[in-house]
């Protein structure tokens, strides 16, 4: 079993490796975007999905990476090489600070908190325009010296595959164990114990690196970072994307995340309605399917097994 | 500048814990935080606009007729998306922030894109201590937010619905056995949440328009003052929205107007981190 | 059970692979960007408009390359990222031979670096930063008005016209904003006029701490760089606090004071209001403005009010008619087309600069107007060869 996945897994990666050759440029452009978002997703889902804290400052760390890398970029010439990595460093250590400072609240209280750290760092990257750009974005290099993207779309799946590793390693470890029984009983899960405090902050610390990875290599494909990528919006997509796909499962964040970007690409065709359709989804898998696609399969499969 | 910034601050404050209050209560009954708040705010603004401008409705019977139809609104929402979450509050919390960027986007397509704006109640401005020009509309929102807010209060502690929503929110399971139909109650105090959410909203929009996704930043400030005064607390909304009023405007008129909101902001934290229950959060309505 | 989820990934993909590109090619296709979302997307609304009359008419006069054109427009919220990436959708998915549009200056600059990398023609119709032509892409023209343009040749020539002595510039902080504001003050500065500026967030909605400073300032002369709802926002409070009529605000960019909700929102503190604009049903150049706003009532029932209607139907016929002289769609051959373009639009006779090291190449600089409100009246202050009345004060 353990064989079958690992040579599966191969298959696919090996597809993707594959893939740039029979994509035109626009496809290539949709790949990349969708890398991006199983990254956010993942790593919010490694979070939300797995220690249960709902932090709605996920956007915010993508925006943390990137903006470090560009400013860097920007005002000391830095090249992104290096800017990225220290990028991922900075945002994780806002998320150690933000995971600490988030520790005796439980449930709401952190997503609020969490959204309140949000809004401040978009509030900050408004006004101080002078080194930011503010709304009007930041116009960083690229990683590439002569752009292409099928370079990108490599560095993009490169990125993705190792963030993968690190999250399904987390979860197929002790830590992972340790992730849901704080999830499902913090106290009872102390008791046994774990150590709560350490794993929760590890989540925190983790996930909010990988989402400055993500967005560091991001905005250095776009080109361009603005206040877009640490919104409140970008927090939706990457909510529905894994609400979408499953919560608290590996293979529905990048599910979700592939669905959603390739439908929102095909709605738009249609006019200003990729919003709407993306929540009136969301909306309706939320409340009948909590579980996302992988639950509403994995039930199937139940079914079927059982009749 | 400092009786401006103290009486702005004062107005303003007034407002923040009205749409404030509807967050509170729901809070506090049901233990849901409503993210889409501000959008029936929003919807309320909406409303009252077309019923005044297009229908041609008196606008105090216009306000009125839309806080009616938010009410409802907000009993269908609660029983088609709010009723299968209870207990679990991050799950009706993931639910209204989906449904925040629904509603706007629902309205960015039937109202469009333009501000709009139902009329003022009253024209012109009154000279305040000899200092400055103060707009009477907002004197008048000011005194129709302090009416709201008193009318809640007496509901709350005078009235046998005020005292099954207290009962409530203390205790669900001896409500339950002494007969309360939380099932009904929680259908009414969802939808009376929203309606204080469209109280604010009319109120508000003829001195700030309405656009499709103007309810986001009424939310935020919404539950910076809920948790600033306590989840449930109807003095912590009251004492809440007022020091946030207060602290907005001295900060921008003395430090800088940019920075305005992340006072708010700062202050939040910092409650969370030294008193996580709020200046009066013994939750108690 | 894993390997349903394999499945699943696989008839996404497959899905997304199968489906991908056959485009009809009876049409000739070319992309328009601008805001149909988001704070300003009542532009959006006016481009839309602009683009039907435009498509007809151009297609009533025999097409391009003797195809039917089609007008593909690419929403950008007004947010530079979806700008860069909505262009990119439009060269790459929907094959458009040509970019026009725009009306935000800071998608714009996010928009010119994509033209310039994809080597796509891109004509800027109403994004004003001077940095879109003075960074000199070969790929890249204006056919409105540019900050610098605005500025030199109609709003520091009517502040000294009016003789206002002091004048306060609120400039919310975007590329536009930022930069106009900074070119006000060298102007005035230069004129010998006091004045004093302030920076305001795009989505601010309570103004009276500002106001509070520039009524100590005791201007005569407002100029507000503020576009959208905050605009509306800021003549009411100006009014309330009574800073104006005493003081004259001027909308420097205009179209947010020609909106349907203007009146609604401001209430009698519109009054006296001034406004930059291109279009005054006074003041029609040519002949094609005139067709223009008959064939705008025709269409939509009422008479034209945001002049961005028209600008980008100017924009649309300038670029037919250099794919028609081109005779091909190759870009390099558009460019010269371009380059040597010589058509008269609603707005005048377009030619773009040559010249290169300024915000002049591949520029062309519509006439603007001032124009106030008196009684709900259009009534054009500036240029005094146009003007049907003179400033009005309380």
């Amino acid at each position: 079993m353990k064989n079958t996945k690992v040579i599966l897994a191969c298959i696919i990666v090996g597809l993707f490796g594959i893939l740039p050759l029979g994509l035109n440029v626009y496809q290539q452009h949709v790949m990349i975007v969708c890398l991006f978002y199983v990254m956010m997703s993942a790593s919010w889902n490694l979070l939300a999905g797995y220690t249960g804290q709902v932090s709605f400052a996920h956007a915010a760390f993508a925006g943390i990476g990137a903006y470090t890398s560009g400013i860097l970029a920007v005002k000391a010439g830095l090249s992104p090489w290096l800017g990225i990595p220290l990028g991922v460093l900075f945002a994780a250590v806002i998320g150690f600070g933000v995971g600490l400072l988030c520790l005796k609240m439980g449930g709401i209280y952190l997503s609020l908190t969490t959204l309140g750290v949000s809004e401040i760092f978009h509030i900050i990257i408004n006004n101080e325009y002078e080194i930011t750009r503010g709304t009007m974005g930041l116009q960083v290099p690229g990683l590439l010296v002569e752009y292409s993207k099928t370079g990108y779309f490599y560095i993009m799946l490169v990125t993705a595959i190792v963030s993968l590793l690190v999250i399904y390693w987390m979860i197929h470890s002790n830590i992972g164990l340790n992730f849901r029984a704080v999830q499902n009983d913090e106290k009872a899960a102390a008791s046994l114990g774990v150590d709560v405090i350490r794993i929760r902050v590890l989540a925190f610390t983790v996930s909010s690196a990988l989402a400055g990875l993500a967005g560091g290599v991001y905005g250095h494909y776009l080109l361009l970072i603005t206040p877009e990528i640490p919104s409140l919006d970008q927090q939706f997509l990457v909510l529905s994307m894994t609400i979408i796909g499953g919560m608290g499962s590996f293979i529905g964040p990048i599910i979700g995340a592939f669905t959603l970007e390739i439908l929102s690409e095909y709605i738009r065709g249609y006019g200003e309605y990729h919003v709407l359709v993306f929540g009136l989804i969301a909306l309706s898998m939320a409340r009948f399917a909590p579980n996302g696609v992988v639950g509403l399969v994995q039930a199937g499969w139940a079914k079927r097994s059982t009749s | 500048m400092f009786l401006l910034a103290l009486t702005n601050g004062l107005v303003i404050g007034i407002i923040y814990a009205l749409a404030a209050l509807g967050v509170s209560l729901v809070v506090g009954i049901m233990n849901v935080v409503n993210f889409a708040h501000g959008e029936f705010y929003i919807l309320a603004g909406y409303f009252s606009y077309h019923f005044a401008n297009t229908l041609g409705m008196n606008y105090l019977a216009a306000m009125m007729l839309s806080v009616g139809l938010v009410l409802i609104f907000g009993m269908i929402i609660e029983v088609l998306l709010i009723r299968k979450t209870y207990g679990d509050d991050l799950y009706s919390l993931i639910l209204t922030f989906i449904l925040s960027i629904v509603l706007q986007n629902t309205y960015l397509l039937v109202f469009g894109p333009y501000p709009n704006k139902p009329p003022n109640w009253v024209k012109g401005a009154t000279n305040v201590f000899g200092q400055f020009y103060y707009g009477n509309q907002r004197l008048a929102a000011c005194g129709a937010g302090l009416v709201v807010i008193a009318i809640v209060y007496l509901m709350l502690k005078k009235t046998w619905f005020g005292r099954m929503l207290r009962a409530t929110s203390q205790d669900r399971e001896v409500a339950e056995l002494n007969g309360v139909n939380t099932t009904a109650l929680n259908m009414l105090s969802f939808g009376l949440g929203c309606a204080l959410a469209a109280a604010a909203g009319v109120i508000l929009s003829p001195i700030f328009p309405v656009t499709p996704t103007g309810g986001m930043a009424v939310a935020l400030t919404a539950f910076v003052v809920v948790v600033l005064g306590g989840m449930g607390s109807f003095w912590g909304c009251v004492v809440g929205g007022l020091i946030i009023g207060l602290v907005e405007n001295f900060g921008a008129a003395f430090i800088s107007s940019g920075y305005r909101h992340v006072f708010g902001f700062i202050i939040l934290i910092f409650v969370l981190l030294v008193r996580p229950a709020g200046l009066f959060g013994n939750r108690e309505i | 059970m894993k390997k349903s989820m394999v499945c699943m990934v696989f008839v996404v993909l497959l899905i997304f692979i199968g489906s991908a590109g056959f485009v009809a090619a009876e049409t000739l296709k070319i992309g328009v960007v601008g805001p149909r979302t988001g704070t300003a997307a009542a532009t959006g609304k006016s481009f839309t408009e602009g683009i039907k009359l435009a498509t007809d008419y151009v297609n009533a006069h025999g097409g391009v390359l003797g195809k039917k054109m089609e007008v593909v427009f690419e929403d950008t919220a007004g947010s530079p990222d979806k700008a860069a990436s909505g262009f990119e959708r439009l060269v790459t998915r929907d094959n458009v031979v040509m970019v026009l549009g725009e009306s935000h200056s800071s998608a714009a600059l996010a928009e010119i670096e994509v033209a310039n990398r994809l080597k796509i023609p891109f004509i800027v119709a109403e994004a004003w930063a001077d940095p879109i032509t003075a960074k000199n892409y070969k790929f890249v023209f204006r056919a409105g008005p540019s900050n610098s343009g605005v500025v030199n040749e109609t709003i520091a020539k009517w502040v000294i016209h009016e003789g206002f002595k002091k004048a306060y510039i609120v400039a919310e902080n975007t590329d536009w904003g930022l930069g106009i504001g900074k070119l006000c003050e060298k102007a005035l500065n230069a004129a010998g006029i006091a004045n004093k500026t302030v920076v305001t967030e795009r989505k601010g909605q309570d103004h009276y701490t500002e106001l509070a400073k520039i009524k100590a300032f005791n201007p005569d002369v407002i100029l507000a760089f503020v576009y959208g709802t905050g605009l509306h926002y800021f003549v009411a409070q100006a009014g309330e606090v009574h800073l104006t009529p005493k003081a004259i605000i001027l909308d420097g960019a205009g179209p947010p004071s020609l909106w349907p909700d203007f009146w609604n929102n401001v209430g009698d503190y519109g009054n006296l209001e001034c406004l930059v604009s291109s279009m005054h049903k006074d003041v029609e150049l040519t002949k094609l403005a005139t067709l223009f706003r008959k064939n705008y009532e025709k269409e939509f029932g009422k008479a034209p009010t945001d002049y961005k209607s028209r600008s980008i139907f100017d924009v649309v016929l300038i670029a037919a008619d250099a794919i028609n002289r081109a005779g091909t769609t190759d870009a390099n051959a558009l460019v010269d087309a371009l380059e040597k373009t010589s058509l008269t639009v609603t707005r005048g006779q377009v030619a773009f600069g040559t010249t290169k090291g300024g915000p002049e190449y591949h520029q062309w600089m519509p006439p603007m107007l001032v124009i106030q409100w008196q009684d709900k009246n259009q009534i054009v202050l500036y240029p005094p060869a146009g003007a049907t009345g003179s400033l009005k004060h309380k």
